[in-house]
């Protein structure tokens, strides 16, 4: 397997897999032989714009007629779990879009195939591929932190003015994110949960979740949708983690930091930079002049890998996604663990589950949507 | 006010022979997808002057309704025109709303700006729609409105015309114009349709429809990616059409007895410049600093970026190359005498007109 070329197959042909295909064109050694969509006229749009000739409307078909090393599942989230199966069962690898299922359940079980039958799966977590991501990690690792984290936040705010996005989903009360058991937050936040699931505890004491609906998206006519998330997390150890989702917030924001008991860090996903910060103490005045010079060196740093990344074409819009599929074909080819552990994937499932209980169905909900006058 | 009452005489008189030949009776009902947008209000609009009454308005649940509205209070119409709230992606919708209609004035277009999202709501929802029809003996005549984004110019000649027989873009993908690949794919699903199951169908391509309830400025008149407004040419024909006179070559493809098949070109007799149109712009609404560079300038710059684009393979979108450049800014000319021949169309509003209107909206109130 190692040095033959993998067969990639695509299932569901909308806007994402635009991103896959450029990813996948961008790795060395593998090819897509074949595109499937429910919508036949789909899949040979996609077809047509990347040269590939076998479009299949059934994916039953699909996988007798090609025989697919990988299939990369860009579906709505509903049949996401049905669809991986039939794929792990005909023996292919499998790449999920996020969120990888719409239940913990449901991941628990895919896993649980794809470990029995020596396949491997990833979820499209791609934010913890980005090259700042991937320092980061590397950073935690040497033990930068100190220690084990003490407190990590992720934000995640998504603007509500994407009308080629909202206007779909709130226009039509049976687009499949209304039908999600988190609707529109479930489509979104698993990024961000994913990122705090990498370095949280598989055992959860704590999860406290709070939602609301902006004003905007009441005027908007948001329905029953939920846009403003907070959710206060804290693991067996000790380390506690609050998500913040916001469609208000402006600038954007898409930020991780883990403070640990020695140095702390700060991912900006937006601006794609890391930045470091150690702890130092300085006499008198200085205190107030020396840490907000390191902070700028530190801003400059950032900028400057920042250009030499995009002179040397290694900074572009899909490398986050490009990275993370790279590394799970080398998985693949070289038979090692997947590069998201099952468990992260199956923690930030969880994580999800137990949000959206709380704010759909439990008890925190503090503040119900206001119905919309007519 | 002289000038206004010569006007409406003269639309009166054009209502007065269109209704002489169309090959429907005001009472047939017909249904306007898109019915709700900038150039769909006008549809409406033109309908209802003619003495439609059954109209049936396809509007998205969450669409805004005011422009529409305004239209059926002002023809007193808000009891016999029907709003009909569906989605085009859906095949049950589509049947509900094709039912019983003699023409579908088919306006509704994605405006998507990925490829998949434009081919899904302009190419999909199309098919979905004649699908409906399939089988229906009813329909006497299905308007598909196209664009002008389906041309390529990069062979048409430096001041040569652009009409119906010139050539379509051959790869929208290396065009990087989603709206202009999901236009394609609609005709050629149409064209395919009219082939196969006798669908009677007419395409018309408006040029750059302009008028009150559009505020933006053409890409045709230049871009604003890089914080500064830059004018490519500045003597490139615009192919202005004003909104009203576009909603009216609409509702006659639909009325005219014998152009199925055919193709029209949307455009005013009187046109202008991408510089004068700025310059009008500028003058009235307000005064921004824009450079100017020649077009062969842009054509070279957007080579430069094409070949970066495939060689960094992709760290740049492809979003300037010569086939866009030359698809919006090259110098052509363009016609509409087969629009005059065959639907008899001529403008309602002449350009004076729809440029006051046009930066009326600007006015401060």
């Amino acid at each position: 397997m190692s040095n033959s070329h993998l067969r990639i197959a695509i299932v569901g042909c909308g806007k994402i897999a635009d991103q896959h295909v450029q990813a996948i064109e961008r790795i060395a050694n593998c090819r897509i032989v074949a595109l499937c969509d429910r919508e036949l006229l789909m899949a040979k749009q996609l077809g047509e714009r990347c040269g590939v000739l076998s479009c299949f409307s059934d994916l039953g078909e699909m996988l007798a007629a090609v025989s697919p090393d990988v299939v990369h599942i860009t579906t709505p989230p509903q049949a996401h779990f049905s669809l991986a199966s039939l794929c792990l069962e005909s023996g292919s690898h499998v790449y999920l879009e996020k969120p990888f299922t719409v239940t913990a359940t449901e991941a628990d079980t895919l896993i649980q195939i794809a470990e029995k039958r020596d396949l491997r799966l990833t979820a499209g977590h791609n934010c913890q591929f980005t090259r700042e991501a991937i320092e980061m990690r590397r950073l935690v690792e040497q033990g930068f932190l100190g220690g084990k984290p003490i407190h990590l936040e992720s934000y995640f705010s998504y603007d509500l003015g994407d009308a080629s996005y909202t206007g779909p989903v709130l226009g039509n009360r049976s687009h499949w994110v209304h039908r999600l058991p988190g609707k529109l937050l479930h489509n979104i936040i698993s990024h961000g949960i994913a990122k705090l699931a990498e370095f949280l505890d598989d055992e959860l004491t704590e999860i406290l979740a709070l939602a609301d609906q902006s004003p905007r998206l009441r005027s908007l006519n948001g329905g029953d949708v939920l846009d403003e998330l907070r959710v206060l997390i804290r693991d067996k150890t000790g380390t506690t983690a609050v998500f913040v989702f916001s469609t208000q917030i402006k600038p954007g924001l898409n930020q991780l930091r883990i403070c640990g008991p020695v140095n702390s860090l700060l991912l900006d996903q937006n601006s794609s930079s890391l930045i470091r910060n150690v702890s130092r103490t300085y006499k008198s005045y200085l205190t107030f002049f020396v840490p907000p010079v390191q902070s700028a060196r530190e801003n400059l740093r950032n900028a400057w890998n920042n250009i030499c990344d995009f002179a040397g074409k290694r900074l572009y819009q899909d490398f986050g996604m490009t990275e993370l599929i790279s590394r799970f074909y080398n998985s693949i080819k070289c038979s090692e663990a997947p590069p998201i552990p099952y468990r992260e994937i199956l923690l930030t499932a969880k994580i999800m589950d137990e949000i959206f209980g709380q704010i759909y169905d439990g008890d925190y909900l503090k503040v119900k949507p206001e119905p919309v006058p007519a | 006010m002289h000038g206004r009452n010569r006007e409406d005489r003269s639309s009166q008189l054009q209502v007065s022979k269109v209704n002489q030949e169309r090959m429907v009776l005001s009472s047939e009902r017909i249904l306007v997808t898109g019915s709700n947008g900038f150039i769909g209000t006008r549809v409406v609009d033109a309908l209802l002057g003619y003495g439609f009454s059954s109209i049936r308005c396809f509007v998205r649940p969450s669409s805004r309704l005011d422009g529409l509205y305004k239209v059926l209070d002002r023809y007193s119409a808000a009891d016999t025109v029907e709003l009909f709230q569906g989605d085009l992606l859906s095949p049950e919708d589509c049947q509900r709303a094709v039912d019983g209609c003699s023409i579908i004035y088919h306006l509704a277009a994605g405006s998507d700006k990925s490829f998949a999202g434009s081919f899904m709501n302009s190419a999909l929802a199309t098919r979905n729609l004649m699908d409906a029809t399939v089988g229906r003996g009813e329909l006497k005549r299905f308007v598909n409105v196209s664009s002008f984004a389906v041309y390529s110019t990069l062979k048409i000649q430096r001041r040569g015309v652009l009409d119906e027989t010139c050539p379509l873009e051959d790869s929208p993908q290396e065009r990087y114009d989603p709206y202009g690949f999901g236009k394609l794919k609609q005709e050629e699903l149409v064209k395919e349709y009219g082939k196969n199951f006798g669908l009677p169908y007419v395409i018309l391509r408006p040029g750059t429809v302009f008028g009150a309830g559009k505020r933006q400025l053409s890409g045709r008149v230049g871009i604003g990616t890089f914080g500064v407004f830059i004018q490519v040419g500045g003597f490139n024909l615009l192919p202005l059409t004003f909104v009203d006179n576009c909603a009216e070559a609409i509702v006659l493809a639909g009325l005219k007895p014998g152009v199925e098949g055919e193709v029209f070109n949307v455009v005013d007799d009187e046109l202008l410049t991408s510089g004068q149109f700025l310059s009008a712009y500028q003058k009235s609404v307000n005064r921004f600093f824009s450079v100017r560079i020649p077009y062969f300038v842009a054509y070279h710059l957007s080579c430069l970026w094409e070949k970066y684009s495939k060689k960094s393979k992709g760290q740049l979108p492809p979003v300037f190359n010569r086939r866009r450049c030359a698809a919006e800014w090259r110098e052509v000319r363009f016609t509409n005498q087969k629009l005059r021949d065959r639907l008899g169309w001529k403008p309602r509003i002449g350009l004076d007109q729809a440029m006051a209107s046009f930066l009326s909206q600007f006015s401060p109130r």
